[in-house]
């Protein structure tokens, strides 16, 4: 059976193409117009678009140098340039395409005039975009969200809401703008509805057969995260529900043959996304759902949209414990009816998989269901041992047989 | 006689005249666990230089951390309750005013890092080795540990880690802003802490004492300032102090911050301004002082100083004590070399401001903590580099050492804009990968001495 047989492509992945083109346009046009910002996946994008102000996401294109499997190369750049190759590897591309974007996919990003970073995802965000910034001399301004233990205390949300207020100061300063209410409501409603298309496509994957696979979801992701708050984007995500709601209603799985359902935990190894799951899909296995590409659900709306943004913001998936993300995998796994699990510890991303091995016997213990735990990184291909990982995966596999 | 037996027969000389001084004392906590915890170290200093010389060279870097555990294991006999703590900047105020002792949990250089069931490898090396000394039963009876929260990603996790793998362990958190001081992240942090103070009181049934605050911030206060003292006076005369002797107390007094720590340090800084004023330099060492408190540029000139070889070290939370005994470990080197640390465990928590006195006792300790010097976790890459930048540019530095701890990505974030800037500068620079179990102990000794030969050369 070959690959194309054993996996169904999904038709809206050509308007993707267009989306990411267009959105790399808009970010050239913004920073010659001395108007481009990078920002961090997590970081509260509602607000520069809000003021009319470019954004550009360094992680994403960091998954592009993963997927044109050139990351050793432009990590190596940085590590050139004396970043230890011990630290994240999406840091390591964007410092490495900053030095030398000539030597880059894509000609590297276009030239910033600030950076905004909000560490919910990572602490780590705040130090690459440190370092960018002495590359650049774009200023950096930090949205801090400190991580929360168990639930987001009245002293925590009067910060973060400050923060929130001065970065909108730092963005009238530095651009030249000002934030109108009108204009946050309206680029919020075009958030909160690509979200609430996005997740309706994600439930969707509660239905056997599944209709979106792994990498399905982690490509159809890319406009959530950076082009959230544009028209376009609710437009791209109506065409994709309306694709999979489609597939719900014929039966059609994003697998020809469905046999089992695992969670997927962790960012993909991007340099071979399609060869990892859909040689798995010739297996029968499915990936209906994963804890990364369901950390975009949070909805920016009602009447006090800087407290929405703040809860929103502050309680995103990687800014919370160790057990937060057990609950979650438990939920995924009784919601999703899944078979067992498959962590990726991503050496990269110390907040994403540190604590793996316990929530892999929490997740177990309490749902009765096996996992694995797999070693490599998303972008550093260097550091992914492929037939170590078969191994792994065949002993997990066996035991649904 | 081998060294145990000299050190037994040193203590009991001293034990029970300190027994009977201590006894007669109002038993505050403070003075509790001063006659408690520095009965060994109290005394091996009553006669000061020699004493403090002859045993701490006598014993191996094991054992000196053996030693100050020994303390912390007949303190906790003595029903005292001590809380570990692994982040530098910890409002040890607030655990004094509670009667709890604030204990910084060292690395183990004997912990064989071997990575347990619950930590990749990619765990930084401190919380491995940290993480190890729990795991393996290699710790004193600690009633409770406070991990600090947003300040890096390994700490973090390693946190959540632990409460999950020992969950018969109390763990605090205290979060930091990483914005530095400003209003909002004074109420943030001040809220925190006031926060952990209830918790320390609903947990060990304590409740915050006002009069054991005060003996607290006073304490604490004084060893800061005599220690600034000390680090200034060492860039002028580096061995007056010796780097060891003065990290060893610094870090003594964080392991357990006590009383009698003070009279070691008084006798530190007043052999040093004797030094400092039989040379004519105590103006200078005060312009320097100042320079280093307010982070501006020092008033100093290399004609001013006598001709010594000066290092600065850069770091993070590298154990200041284990570089020092590095160091000296070298064959025809000493760490006296070291001139300056900007090192987490060092200089950047003793050149802490000193807390102020006001109603608020969180909002006080939340302005000092937030105005000391910036730590690689926190927000500011600029503002360390532009200081970085001063201290070099006075060129009484021969070379700075960057030490990047494993897997620590604060530390290895900042190190390449450290290079950049000495390179700059025209210093050179060593790049010092390591690890608390100095594994690679023979390659690092052999970088350290290749630099300093190096250095000689070129003089
Ligand atoms: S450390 Fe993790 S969350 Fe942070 S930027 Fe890297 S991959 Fe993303
Ligand atoms: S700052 Fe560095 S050494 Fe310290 S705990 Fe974090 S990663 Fe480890």
């Amino acid at each position: 059976m070959s690959e194309e047989k054993a996996y169904r492509r999904l038709e809206t992945s050509q308007l993707l193409q267009q989306i990411s083109f267009r959105h790399m346009l808009e970010a050239h046009a913004a920073s010659e117009d001395g108007n481009l910002t990078w920002i961090t996946s997590g970081f509260p994008v509602e607000i520069p678009i809000a003021m009319g102000i470019g954004v550009v996401y360094p992680e994403q294109y960091a998954a592009i140098v993963g997927a044109q499997k050139v990351g050793p190369d432009i990590c190596g750049l940085a590590e050139e340039y004396g970043y230890s190759n011990e630290l994240c590897s999406y840091a390591r591309a964007s410092i490495g395409a900053t030095i030398k974007p000539d030597q880059s996919p894509l000609g590297g990003l276009p030239r910033p005039q600030a950076l905004l970073a909000c560490n919910n995802i990572c602490g780590t965000v705040l130090r690459w975009y440190d370092a960018v910034s002495e590359l650049t001399g774009a200023p950096v301004y930090l949205f801090d969200t400190p991580p929360i233990d168990d639930e987001q205390l009245p002293h925590h949300v009067a910060y973060v809401r400050q923060g929130l207020h001065k970065l909108v100061d730092f963005l009238a300063k530095k651009f030249d703008t000002t934030m109108e209410k009108e204009n946050l409501r309206k680029v919020s409603q075009y958030s909160s509805d690509a979200i609430r298309l996005w997740i309706d496509s994600l439930e969707a994957c509660k239905n056997k057969p599944s209709p979106l696979n792994c990498a399905d979801r982690f490509l159809t992701m890319a406009p959530v995260v950076s082009s959230r708050g544009k028209d376009y984007c609710v437009e791209f995500y109506q065409a994709l529900n309306d694709e999979v709601r489609g597939r719900v209603k014929d039966g059609i799985g994003a697998i020809r043959d469905e046999r089992v359902r695992l969670l997927w935990d962790n960012i993909p190894p991007w340099f071979q996304i399609f060869r990892f799951f859909n040689g798995l899909a010739k297996k029968g296995v499915v990936f209906p759902a994963d804890t990364y590409t369901h950390a975009w659900s949070g909805k920016v709306s009602g009447d006090d949209l800087y407290g929405s943004i703040t809860e929103v913001y502050s309680n995103v998936y990687l800014n919370k414990g160790l057990e937060a993300k057990a609950d979650k995998m438990v939920q995924l796994i009784k919601d999703y009816a899944l078979d067992g699990f498959i962590m990726f510890s991503v050496r990269s991303c110390k907040r994403y998989s540190l604590g793996q091995m316990v929530t892999r016997e929490l997740v177990t213990e309490r749902t009765g269901v096996p996992g694995t735990i797999i070693e490599g990184d998303m972008v550093d291909s260097r550091l992914f041992n492929d037939a170590q990982i078969q191994t792994r995966v065949e002993a997990l596999l066996e035991m649904f047989v | 006689m081998n060294k145990f037996s000299l050190v037994a027969i040193v203590l009991l000389y001293y034990i029970p005249l300190d027994m009977f001084f201590y006894a007669t004392e109002t038993c505050n906590h403070v003075r509790f666990w001063t006659w408690n915890i520095n009965i060994i170290r109290d005394k091996m200093y009553k006669t000061k230089g020699n004493a403090l010389h002859k045993v701490d060279s006598l014993l191996s870097d094991g054992e000196v951390i053996d030693s100050s555990t020994e303390r912390l294991r007949n303190l906790s006999k003595q029903g005292g309750t001590i809380i570990g703590y692994l982040y530098p900047h910890t409002p040890i105020e607030l655990f004094l005013a509670h009667g709890l002792t604030p204990s910084l949990m060292r690395v183990d250089p004997q912990m064989s890092a071997g990575f347990e069931d619950s930590l990749q490898t990619f765990a930084c090396a401190f919380t491995r080795n940290v993480y190890s000394q729990r795991a393996h039963g290699g710790f004193i009876d600690y009633s409770g540990f406070l991990f600090p929260g947003n300040t890096c990603d390994a700490l973090q996790n390693v946190g959540d880690v632990w409460r999950q793998r020992f969950s018969e362990d109390t763990v605090l958190r205290l979060t930091y802003p990483v914005s530095p001081r400003s209003e909002s992240t004074v109420s943030f942090l001040a809220e925190e802490m006031r926060l952990l103070s209830k918790a320390l009181e609903r947990q060990y049934g304590k409740s915050f004492s006002q009069d054991e605050y005060s003996t607290a911030v006073s304490l604490v206060n004084s060893f800061r300032t005599g220690a600034q003292f000390l680090y200034a006076s060492r860039i002028v005369n580096p061995e007056t102090p010796s780097y060891r002797e003065l990290v060893g107390l610094v870090v003594d007094f964080m392991v357990a911050p006590v009383e009698g720590l003070l009279r070691d340090l008084d006798e530190m800084v007043s052999v040093a301004k004797s030094t400092n004023d039989a040379q004519g330099k105590a103006g200078l060492v005060e312009n320097v002082l100042q320079g280093l408190m307010a982070g501006t540029p020092l008033q100093i000139h290399i004609e001013e100083l006598p001709e010594h070889t000066r290092l600065l070290v850069l770091g993070g939370m590298v154990d200041p004590f284990n570089l020092a005994e590095l160091v000296d470990g070298i064959e025809n080197a000493t760490a006296n070399v070291i001139a300056l640390d900007m090192l987490s465990f060092s200089f950047k928590s003793i050149f802490t401001p000193t807390v102020e006195s006001s109603n608020n006792p969180y909002i006080s300790l939340a302005k000092a903590i937030l105005g000391a010097p910036l730590e690689p976790t926190q927000e500011g890459l600029q503002r360390r580099m532009a200081f970085l930048r001063q201290l070099l540019e006075t060129h009484i530095f021969d070379g700075i050492v960057v030490c990047e701890q494993s897997f620590c990505d604060p530390d290895e974030f900042e190190a390449p804009s450290m290079y950049r800037i000495a390179d700059e500068i025209g210093i050179p620079s060593l790049r010092l990968p390591i690890d608390p179990e100095l594994s690679d102990r023979g390659r690092l000794e052999g970088r350290i001495q290749t630099f300093l030969e190096t250095l000689e050369e070129d003089k």
